[in-house]
């Protein structure tokens, strides 16, 4: 099996290579040279600093909005009368796209990195809060209740029981903030920014530079593949004593 | 105390319109950083008569809905064929779970140059955005049929067809809605982001066109108007689900 499917991708990635022998548009590069101008931009400074603004921003964001969520997630999940009053406003603007109040942000908090940080937080809140909630909901009762019996209190109840029981679905939830973090990242530093990964792609676009453009794109999609792995790495270490969703 | 619970929501709400007016009215702040609740609600009743700015809202929605149902057609069958195979799946599931958490926003500006500068790029995108929760949970839900409903149907002489149509697909059939509510949102997320980098038309341009004529009223007028639309596609899936789908409830918002 492993060998089918690399022989898969390696023959996707000749068919394309191939191609561009026969002369693909300018606006789209070969394998090969992408390789090549990535390689060249992994020794110049201007890729590092980029990549350093962009996280610079989307992690205390994801960071921010994840510490969030769990908490007002497990919140809601725990204690009725915050669910009541909280919960729907929630779930009522759970569809909408946080990113249009960025421009409303930029003027609350300044056009620099606190409102993009913020808009973030505000996207990677929604997932995390809603796995953290159904999390708890989750929690068998019986586990509960039999905690109840042996004389845990409160917090023991949420520390000791529905913490462990939600917890693999507050890392599902991180997965998928991680992953929006990206997207609002990009899309708020495509929107107007003066460093980041996001802004090197527009000026990259503007001036036709594609060698640019695939490798701000690459170093994006590396970057994000490189943060799922993190997460779930850090889901493995953390929750060992848990089965693994498959 | 249950009526108090079910009022509960709503003075959240009535609290934060009033700081919201408080803040408009105190003076300590520009009109443009807080817009006062009833010049919002002016400008999204002139939004709502007015014929331009519901033609923006229907290319945004047309742009949304044509990229979803291309990702839906696309994704169902290749999820399922997932599902059922074990080559196509072992060929299909790294490609997708391994560029799952890559922001396929930064193939935008590659797909202006493929697609044109029009709706061609930004159809393209929310197809692409959209395929992979559905391509994921119909996967998910295909593979998990229940084997022993399968052999039922093969003893009972039902031919591969039949099985799919009468075993497999009423199984996946709630996974697959599980994706597509997960999918909506992320076709107004990216549509609306399209638009606010590169577009001429469209509630994601019209945001920025008038944040940048300082009309923060307007703006926050089409915010709202986004809101609805956002919140009225996922009413929309809830609705057809659960019309199609009663044999099966699966609540799920996430992946």
């Amino acid at each position: 099996m492993g060998l089918a499917r690399a022989g898969f991708f390696l023959s996707l990635l000749l068919l394309w290579q191939l191609l561009s022998l026969r002369g693909l548009p300018a606006y789209v590069l070969s394998p090969l040279e992408i390789i090549r101008d990535f390689g060249a931009a992994l020794g110049s400074a201007e890729l590092y600093e980029h990549a350093g603004a962009s996280l610079a921003r989307s992690l205390p964001g994801f960071a921010l909005g994840t510490f969030f969520g769990a908490l007002l997630g497990l919140a809601a999940g725990t204690a009725r009368w915050f669910d009541r009053a909280f919960s729907p406003a929630v779930f009522a603007s759970y569809p909408v796209p946080k990113i249009v109040m960025l421009p409303m942000f930029m003027l609350w908090f300044g056009i620099g990195d606190l409102s993009k940080v913020l808009i973030i937080a505000l996207a990677c809140f929604y997932p995390v809060f809603i796995n953290a909630y159904y999390g708890v909901k989750a929690t068998p009762a019986i586990l509960v209740w039999s905690a109840l019996n042996m004389g845990a209190g409160r917090g023991a109840i949420v520390g000791r029981v529905v913490l462990p029981s939600a917890a693999p679905m507050i890392f599902a939830g991180m997965r998928v903030s991680l992953a929006l973090s990206f997207i609002v990242m990009f899309a708020a530093e495509m929107i107007n920014a003066g460093s980041g990964l996001g802004h090197l792609i527009r000026e990259a676009e503007n001036s036709l530079r594609f060698d640019l453009m695939y490798v701000s794109l690459l170093a994006v999609a590396i970057l994000g593949y490189a943060g799922d792995r993190l997460v779930r790495f850090a889901q493995r270490r953390l929750l060992a004593w848990q089965e693994q969703p498959a | 105390m249950s009526k108090l619970y079910r009022v509960l929501p709503f003075l959240l709400f009535l609290t934060v319109v009033i700081i919201w007016e408080a803040a408009a009215r105190s003076g300590l702040w520009s009109k443009l950083l807080f817009p006062s609740v009833a010049s919002i609600a002016y400008e999204f009743g002139r939004f709502l008569v007015t014929p331009e700015s519901l033609h923006e809202a229907w290319v945004s929605l047309y742009r949304a809905l044509a990229g979803f149902a291309l990702a839906a057609v696309v994704g169902i069958f290749v999820g399922m064929l997932m599902g059922r195979s074990k080559l196509v799946a072992g060929l299909l599931d790294p490609l997708f779970s391994g560029t799952y958490a890559v922001p396929k926003l930064a193939l935008f500006p590659v797909f202006i140059f493929v697609f044109g500068i029009g709706s061609g790029s930004k159809v393209a995108l929310v197809f692409l955005e959209c395929l992979y929760p559905i391509v994921i949970m119909s996967y998910h839900g295909a593979r998990g049929v229940d084997l022993v409903l399968l052999w039922s149907a093969q003893n009972m002489g039902a031919s591969r067809a039949e099985i799919l149509r009468r075993v497999v697909i009423p199984a996946t059939a709630p996974y697959i809605f599980a994706g597509f509510r997960v999918a909506v949102p992320v076709a107004m997320i990216v549509v609306v982001i399209t638009e606010m980098v590169s577009s001429a038309d469209g509630l994601g341009y019209l945001v920025i066109y008038s944040l940048s004529s300082l009309r923060t009223d307007r703006m926050l007028a089409v915010v709202v108007a986004i809101a609805l639309l956002g919140y009225l596609l996922d009413k929309a899936v809830v609705l057809a689900r659960d019309r199609l789908i009663y044999w099966e409830k699966l609540d799920t918002y996430y992946v």
